[in-house]
């Protein structure tokens, strides 16, 4: 750590979920053959004119929702000019004028304490086509040009590494919840850039700052920002300045590396999109699009807690959608939540990982689970037995109890059954009862072994010792 | 007001441009270009347009395309329209300023 002050701003770049591009109708799609999801549009062929998805409003209005941000109800496209080979219009479709959100905030905890990380703006805006450099060629993909973007900009309100990751991980959290964007880092659906500056006091003004542009993972923007910081410091310790400059993160070095960009770059000349007419935000469409947003996460991880859920697995079920939006289907239920999450990310999250499945890819309906649950917290199933039945119950359409009966590990209920076996144990071993009556307590422990063997761990273990230390006495 | 633009002026427009401009163009621009400017400054003489920033020429909603999968190019014929490529990809020189830009 160093003696400074550090104001931290971060921009993120989330693609939207929907299925054709902004002003186009070609597909918006990952991962397949170069410049196969293209039209004449996003290739900015001459006389072609765009058209806003409404798609893309909806889910904008959507995010500017969930991160607490006023709507604008009136608003325009700009356009960013400059010259570039991943724009062939040579400019770019944004909003810098009227963004269609401002004045949000995303609320984050850091070592116990609730800090607000406030939003400048969120706007509307174009991907870019893809470019790869080779060497002395750069590849151009365009299945990327015109994939819509919303582009989310905080107040310079971070002071600390953690707090942009914590930051970050909130958005991620928030827009994969609300079905906004899948913001998978690894894949580019999600980019964010971070403007570093760093001073002595607070009361000094603000220094320079350095952006760091693209970086690839949440852990690398904290270990970045570290970096950044680090560096400035020591420039001013040695009694020196820098230029405003953009870097990038450059993971073999694990540091930030200052990236060549022209220095006239940045002069834009911004003006209205006059292609595509005023957008008018109505309140239905908004009253609309909010019905759509489903429980957020800090929303079920408070449910989840009031059910009994413990906080440490209330935390680890909102990790995965899947699991919690299950969860959520239950939850006017009379179950024993507890034992229903212990189920959850316990045996069946086990099973899904292996088989690298989610659990709307099983067999496991609501009624089923319910059963399984109330089999288990009334030990009609015990958890050894579970393990032995997991795939059939995952797999098969047939009840709990069919195939406990199937997989012979149906459970003795039956207090005269069970006590048969007791009794049959106790004549057996009538040195183990010597000694328990003796006062040594390991005979029992032993006993109830040869009871759990005789039943192949049949029996409801606290019944069995029951009417073991019952009939011992 | 100023009959012409400076010299930096010109060149400026020139590099946001990426044109190559000669001495002698230096010169006709930097009077050229104000005379273009002298008449766009006229506009804002007209009463009132400073009230709303004029977008377009009609006020109504922009309309709204439903998000549905329309027909696309063959990815061919797109490269076809390249003066060259690579694989499927287009292929340009490296271009200085690694992200402009999204």
């Amino acid at each position: 750590m160093t003696n400074y002050i550090a104001t931290i701003g971060v921009e993120v770049h989330v693609e939207l979920k929907t299925k054709t591009k902004i002003f186009s109708n070609s597909k918006n799609g990952y991962g397949q053959m170069a410049n196969s999801l293209t039209n004449v549009i996003d290739l900015g062929y001459p006389g072609t004119l765009p058209t806003l998805n409404e798609e893309v409003l909806n889910l904008a209005i959507k995010a500017a929702t969930v991160l607490n941000c006023k709507i604008r109800k009136e608003m325009h496209f700009d356009r960013k000019n400059y010259f570039y080979p991943d724009n062939p219009k040579n400019y770019q479709i944004t909003q810098f004028a009227t963004p269609i959100g401002y004045d949000g905030y995303v609320e984050i905890d850091v070592d116990g304490k609730k800090k607000k990380i406030y939003i400048e703006e969120m706007h509307i805006e174009e991907d870019t086509c893809k470019s790869t450099h080779r060497g002395e060629k750069t590849l151009l993909d365009f299945n990327r040009a015109g994939v819509p973007l919303i582009e989310i900009v905080t107040k310079p309100c971070m002071s600390t590494p953690e707090e942009a990751k914590k930051y970050l991980e909130k958005l991620r959290e928030l827009l994969l919840y609300s079905d906004i964007s899948d913001c998978k880092m690894e894949e580019g659906s999600m980019r964010a850039d971070a403007n570093v500056s760093i001073r002595k006091k607070e009361s000094d003004p603000f220094n320079t700052k350095a952006e760091i542009k693209n970086i690839g993972s949440i852990s690398n923007v904290g270990l970045s920002i570290e970096k950044e910081i680090e560096r400035q410091a020591k420039i001013y310790d040695a009694g020196e300045t820098f230029k405003p400059q953009t870097r990038r993160f450059d993971d073999k070095l694990q540091d930030t590396v200052l990236m060549r960009v022209k220095e006239t770059g940045n002069d834009y000349r911004y003006f209205p999109e006059p292609d595509i007419p005023f957008v008018i935000v109505t309140d239905e469409r908004i009253e609309k699009v909010k019905k759509e947003i489903p429980m957020l996460p800090d929303e079920r991880r408070l449910k989840y807690q009031e059910l009994g859920i413990a906080e440490v697995n209330a935390n680890k079920i909102v990790l995965n959608r899947s699991i919690s939006d299950y969860l959520n289907n239950l939850l006017d239920e009379k179950i024993n939540f507890k034992t229903a999450s212990n189920l959850l990310l316990g045996d069946i999250q086990a099973y899904l990982n292996k088989n690298e499945k989610e659990i709307t890819d099983t067999t496991l309906t609501k009624e089923r689970f319910i059963d399984l649950v109330n089999k288990m917290d009334d030990n009609t199933l015990t958890s050894k037995n579970l393990k032995d039945i997991l795939d059939k119950v995952l797999e098969s359409d047939k009840s709990i109890s069919e195939i406990m009966k199937e997989c012979n590990v149906e459970n003795i209920t039956d207090d005269k059954a069970i006590k048969e076996v007791i009794k049959k144990i106790i004549a057996e071993n009538p040195e183990s009862v010597a000694d328990y009556k003796a006062g040594h307590d390991r005979a029992i422990k032993y006993l109830m072994g040869q009871v759990m063997k005789e039943t192949k761990g049949g029996v409801n273990p606290k019944m069995a010792m029951d009417i073991l230390t019952e009939e011992l006495n | 007001m100023k009959e012409k633009l400076s010299r930096e002026e010109v060149l400026h427009v020139a590099e946001l441009a990426r044109i190559a401009v000669t001495e002698e163009e230096i010169e006709k621009y930097q009077v050229e270009l104000k005379k273009l400017l002298n008449d766009v400054e006229k506009i804002n003489e007209v009463k009132g347009y400073d009230d709303e920033i004029l977008i377009a020429p009609w006020s109504h909603n922009t309309d709204l395309r439903e998000d549905k999968e329309g027909e696309m190019l063959d990815p061919k014929k797109v490269i076809e329209n390249a003066p060259r490529h690579s694989g499927n990809y287009i292929q340009v020189p490296v271009v200085i300023g690694e992200s402009e830009g999204a």
